[in-house]
């Protein structure tokens, strides 16, 4: 579906921010990136849909190789949508609708099919009511909302988003990891780049480690909280709840080398060291 | 109370008016009250407009207030300037020093001057306070101004409010630390300001390519016609 393959870029002779990335995800999958800031994750994003053009590697999508000709350039650019971080960089238009049709219009889809669009993936996050909003009068989370309906209303295969969560309140980003689980759903790939360990096992079925422009683990959340150097290379942490379960363990209660990860992994864990007893 | 004009401009009584009737009587009330030059007409439409502004676009009189009080002190500076320092004729008053004197002449250019904008604000002021800066946007464009100055208008005009909300916030950060407590410092802090702000915007105008191109930017901003409301 998407596949990286050995991607080097360097910003000037003296800064490689990736040094040789090769990755690939599945139709279908919703896959984490996780790596401290600056380990280049922004960078790597940005060569998703040819914004840079890599100086050596190829990237390919659905088999096919990303060529940066302004026509190939503008049909990847409707496969991969990029959310980025801060919606303030994203949302330029006066008026919440004009932004999110910007992207439908550049693909020259007729007037009547980008308001059926911009309709569809406003009322999609739940922001429909706002059409006629300036921007700037929105809150954080409503923002971000609007970005990625300004990224929805393209109908890509692939939704890359930066950090979705940075910025948000609690209830913020319990709704956004909702939906962007629905639109998983629906059958949008989806790769997140972010930092909340916490949140990742929630969603992911796969997760990259990114340090230093170099790729250093992929697997499933468990198999990479399991690794503790790979952890402590990357700046990362255990979500709370594995540390929690570390801690007992370290207490003296066994725990068979199996930590969950997420709430209920750990709730059916307790009830079944409770029930042992 | 902090004033937001383009706020005002999305709430109030007046906002969904046609925005073509809205700019067209905004230009003909200038050019006739700058063709007129008559006192009486000038303070007859500051009047009028500021009713059709207070009244039926139902703007909060503080509001208003506000928004003639700041062009209103550079007015009064420029006339005092006019009526003291220009023309020629008659000397009507002396002030005694430096020989400073007002004359006929200056008098009647200071004080047409002053009614002159006295009419025109309100005018002004009725399409600032009511009508979203999107909408005469695409008037202009709907009337054939060049696209590229509308293009840059818009881009400028979403710009213009993540650039002030950054100063606001690093100028906060500089006065946390106590920033602007001397003069010195002032001057100091205020570089500091300048130099950041203009290498922040070069950064962000890149990032804003960047979000632009991945949704297909092709060098021109295409333009969305919103769905007729159903009745």
């Amino acid at each position: 579906m998407l596949e990286v393959k050995n991607i080097k870029y360097s910003y000037n002779a003296d800064y490689q921010a990736l040094k040789g990335v090769s990755l690939k995800v599945e139709k279908g999958e919703m896959v984490s990136l996780l790596g401290k800031n600056g380990a280049g994750k922004s960078t790597l994003f940005l060569h998703l849909n040819g914004i840079y053009e890599p100086d050596e590697g190829q990237v390919f999508i659905d088999g096919e190789e990303l060529k940066y000709d302004k026509k190939s350039l503008l049909k990847f650019r409707q496969k991969v949508g990029i959310v980025f971080q801060n919606p303030d960089d994203q949302i330029f238009a006066p008026t919440v609708e004009e932004d999110v049709a910007f992207g439908p219009l550049n693909l020259g889809l007729s007037m009547e099919e980008v308001q059926n669009r911009v309709t569809e993936a406003l009322a999609r996050v739940g922001m429909s009511g706002f059409e006629k909003k300036a921007p700037h009068h929105l809150s954080g989370g409503q923002k971000k909302r609007v970005a990625i309906a300004g990224i929805l209303a393209m109908k890509p295969e692939i939704m890359v988003l930066d950090e979705p969560t940075a910025g948000l309140d609690p209830q913020g980003v319990t709704n956004l990891t909702k939906l962007l689980k629905e639109l998983n759903d629906e059958g949008i790939t989806i790769i997140i780049s972010t930092h909340e360990v916490d949140l990742v096992p929630n969603y992911a079925s796969k997760v990259f480690v990114l340090v230093d422009g170099l790729l250093i683990a992929e697997g499933t959340p468990k198999e990479i909280f399991a690794q503790p150097d790979i952890l402590e290379k990357a700046n990362l942490k255990v979500p709370i709840v594995t540390e929690l379960f570390q801690s007992l363990e370290a207490e003296g209660i066994d725990m068979e080398n199996d930590y969950p990860l997420t709430i209920d992994e750990a709730k059916d864990k307790f009830l079944e060291l409770l029930n042992k007893n | 109370m902090k004033f937001d004009m383009d706020y005002i401009a999305h709430h109030n009584e007046l906002t969904e008016a046609n925005p073509y009737f809205k700019l067209f009587l905004t230009i003909i009330l200038l050019i006739v009250t700058l063709a007129l030059d008559n006192l009486y007409f000038d303070i007859f439409i500051f009047i009028v407009m500021s009713i059709v502004i207070l009244a039926i676009a139902k703007i909060n009189y503080r509001s208003y207030l506000k928004f003639l009080s700041i062009p209103m002190a550079f007015v009064i500076l420029t006339c005092l300037f006019l009526i003291f320092f220009f023309g020629k004729g008659e000397v009507i008053y002396e002030t005694g020093i430096w020989g400073i004197v007002v004359t006929t002449d200056s008098l009647h250019y200071g004080v047409y001057t002053f009614f002159r904008v006295i009419g025109c604000l309100p005018s002004l002021g009725f399409l600032a306070l009511t009508t979203p800066i999107a909408k005469i946007l695409h008037c202009l464009e709907t009337l054939k101004v060049p696209k590229i100055v509308i293009e840059i208008a818009l881009l400028m005009y979403n710009t213009i409010f993540i650039f002030l909300n950054e100063i606001d916030t690093m100028q906060k950060a500089q006065e946390t630390r106590l920033g602007y407590h001397s003069y010195m410092s002032s001057f100091k802090s205020l570089g500091a300001l300048a130099s950041t702000i203009f290498l922040r915007s070069l950064d962000k105008s890149e990032t804003l390519q960047h979000s632009l191109d991945s949704r297909g930017y092709t060098g021109e901003l295409p333009v969305y016609v919103p769905p007729k409301k159903e009745a």
